[in-house]
């Protein structure tokens, strides 16, 4: 293993610690849901695919500052949650009794609305903008994709500006759950949905509240990480989603520190498993951390052992 | 449907005179041509059918046989069960001497079996499998395989002085015969390929894959994919300072790569039949009228057709008087020389594979620019 600790190596950890943020960039708003409908949005790489091409189209038809940029597609993302609740979440909610919340058909069923929804959506968008990769203008492009050079080692200014994303997603997330009223009622609900609406917790309002911080987080996610790998297309949410996801699973389901954990340990992990085997197989890392979640630690790595995966 | 009917019977009660009339009026000659024009393939069956109609309307005003060539178009949409009903359809016409199509190597090979069954002379623009033209003596394709490109890239790169290689291919059919056909030849030309490595399709992440090559220090890299994947390629080699030369399999030849990638496509060496900026006078003259006709400029897959319609025209010509399945089929595996858009194409008589005479490009200032070979 030792003779392998050259320049290159480290450059692969690099590498690696970068495609693990973009996938901790996914598994935050995809936790966030998670953590208080015990439910997967499979629409979540749908959302994360709508920021990229409303940035897209801001890009082409206004070119705003980037300040701007990010607060419309946050903005965007926010209406794409909050509409993707109303339909795909809020009608299998329709009964308040205490034995249709506590029914797990009941919950299951949006796993199928809300993947339904996704393959509309997707589908919609080939219809409209073809299913191949759209081209960024370049000035936009070019300030997310420049080589910055340090030595042998090369990082993507890209690679900088997503680091700092996903820390201030996370700090902010940190701050809403714990420091405002709307985190505490989400926080109340994420725990126990039955006792917070004994206690006055408007649920619904809470629920969409959540779809709006994790939509708008996950469209946010989808520009930059468009604009810093230059591949906006229809599909693009797919693959880190189905990453975001193991990283979730690993992280405990609902832990939002642990996700952020294990997406980095799952996109190392990917990197240095290039040395060892082909690219072909690295996507076996991901199912294989998975598996072994699943079987050794049913709580996942960091999880509260609130219920099992 | 009455009208469908009183046509038929009428047509039925003139059949016995048939003879008589060929003799009386200017005879036609009909080839089949099937290929995508509805669902997702279709952007390519439109093309093709464009290029078509462009070849056949020369021809036929060209006046070359006392006798006027027609193309009957039909459907697939590149599904192998369409294409099959559709292979039926055209045998069972004993006016069709020929086909053409279809696009995909799947559908090609199915309708292929019928064809190798009857005994129809086909003639694909686009099927690429190696499979295809071992169906039978019966099948023909106009597109070069990596049987062919991956030698000439190999040469290319010796040439240039290029001694250590590392290939970066997809994870497919195809992505496996493009290292399998450059690494013997490269090999062959005394140089060393330091690294394979094939990626997942989907996957546009390449920074691993990048950094272990680099690790090996190759003096080219050549690149396996699609121009989507290749955008990202490209862009990464630049972003992570890799140095090394980079050349590509003709199917990266898209000017949507360059817009993808932007500088980092810079400087990148690829071969292709076909160029749209071609300063050759027959090349220029089909993208003019393409552009003008059609409202779009041709690319590769249209150019394909246009010189498959027309080597099937010549090898009815050459046919001609005697234009039967069997004479048709004979003249195309003589095909030799072809001049045509997509370069001087010549079919092996016995494996029926083609050869074209490849051009290089390289890209420049943000341009496909044409090097001399």
């Amino acid at each position: 293993m030792f003779d392998r600790f050259d320049i290159f190596f480290v450059q692969q950890l690099i590498n690696g610690f970068s495609v693990g943020l973009v996938y901790a960039l996914v598994a935050i708003g995809f936790t966030l849901i998670f953590g208080v409908l015990n439910v997967v949005n499979f629409a979540h790489g749908e959302i994360y695919m709508i920021g990229a091409y409303a940035g897209l189209m801001a890009l082409l038809f206004l070119s705003p500052p980037w300040v701007a940029l990010i607060l419309l597609v946050l903005a965007a993302g926010i209406v794409a949650g909050i509409v993707l609740e109303r339909v795909a979440f809020k009608p299998f909610r329709r009964f308040r009794d205490e034995a249709s919340l506590k029914s797990k058909a009941m919950r299951e069923s949006t796993l199928l609305s809300s993947l339904a929804i996704s393959i509309i959506v997707r589908e919609a968008t080939e219809k409209m903008f073809g299913a191949d990769m759209q081209p960024i203008p370049r000035a936009y492009a070019n300030a997310l994709q420049e080589p910055i050079l340090f030595g042998e080692l090369a990082i993507a200014s890209g690679q900088i500006v997503i680091l700092a994303a996903a820390i201030i997603m996370f700090l902010t997330l940190q701050v809403i759950l714990f420091r405002t009223q709307i985190g505490l009622s989400i926080r109340a609900v994420a725990a126990n949905p039955l006792g917070a609406q004994y206690v006055g917790v408007n649920v619904d309002r809470t629920v969409i509240a959540t779809f709006a911080i994790g939509s708008g987080m996950g469209a946010v996610a989808g520009i930059l990480i468009g604009l810093y790998q230059g591949t906006i297309f229809p599909a693009m949410g797919f693959a880190p989603g189905v990453k975001a996801f193991v990283a979730m699973v690993m992280g405990g389901l609902n832990s939002i520190p642990g996700a952020v954990i294990c997406a980095i340990i799952l996109g190392v992990s990917e990197a240095v498993a290039t040395e060892i085997f082909a690219q072909g197989w690295a996507d076996l890392v991901a199912y294989v951390f998975l598996v072994v979640t699943l079987i050794f630690f049913p709580t996942g790595l960091f999880g509260a052992g609130r219920e099992r995966v | 449907m009455t009208t469908t009917r009183r046509t038929l019977l009428a047509g039925s009660a003139t059949l016995p005179f048939l003879g008589h009339a060929a003799l009386a009026q200017p005879r036609t000659i009909t080839v089949g041509y099937q290929l995508p024009l509805t669902g997702e393939f279709s952007q390519y069956g439109e093309r093709f059918r464009n290029s078509a109609l462009m070849a056949l309307e020369a021809f036929n005003t060209s006046r070359r046989i006392p006798a006027q060539v027609n193309i009957v178009f039909e459907d697939t949409r590149s599904d192998p069960r369409e294409a099959v009903a559709v292979a039926r359809k055209f045998v069972d016409n004993r006016e069709i001497v020929a086909v053409l199509g279809d696009f995909s190597s799947s559908a090609s090979i199915q309708a292929g079996r019928v064809y190798a069954e009857a005994g129809m002379p086909q003639l694909s623009q686009t099927a690429s499998h190696p499979d295809f033209v071992k169906v039978s003596p019966w099948q023909f394709r106009n597109i070069t395989t990596q049987a062919y490109e991956g030698p000439h890239v190999a040469r290319w790169m010796s040439a240039s002085g290029v001694k250590r290689v590392a290939v970066v291919a997809i994870q497919n059919d195809w992505g496996q015969s493009v290292v399998s056909n450059f690494v013997d030849a490269f090999k062959a030309t005394g140089g060393e390929v330091v690294a394979t490595q094939m990626y997942n399709p989907g996957n546009r992440e390449f920074r691993a894959i990048l950094t272990d090559i680099a690790r090996t220090r190759p003096d080219a890299i050549y690149l396996g994919m699609f121009y989507e994947d290749g955008a990202s390629f490209l862009q990464q080699r630049r972003q992570l300072n890799i140095r090394a030369a980079v050349y590509g399999t003709s199917s990266m030849y898209e000017p949507k790569l360059i817009e993808l990638a932007g500088p980092g496509s810079e400087g990148m060496f690829l071969s292709t039949s076909f160029m749209a900026e071609s300063p050759e006078a027959h090349v220029k003259a089909y993208v003019e009228e393409y552009t003008r006709r059609f409202r779009s400029e041709p690319n590769m897959f249209s150019a394909q057709a246009f010189d498959a319609v027309n080597i099937m025209l010549e090898a009815i010509a050459r046919a001609w008087p005697d234009v039967t399945r069997q004479r048709v089929r004979d003249e195309l595996a003589k095909t030799k020389d072809f001049p045509g858009v997509t370069g001087a194409t010549t079919f092996d008589p016995e494996t029926r594979e083609p050869a074209k005479t490849l051009a290089r490009m390289r890209i420049q200032d943000g341009k496909f620019t044409l090097l001399p070979n």
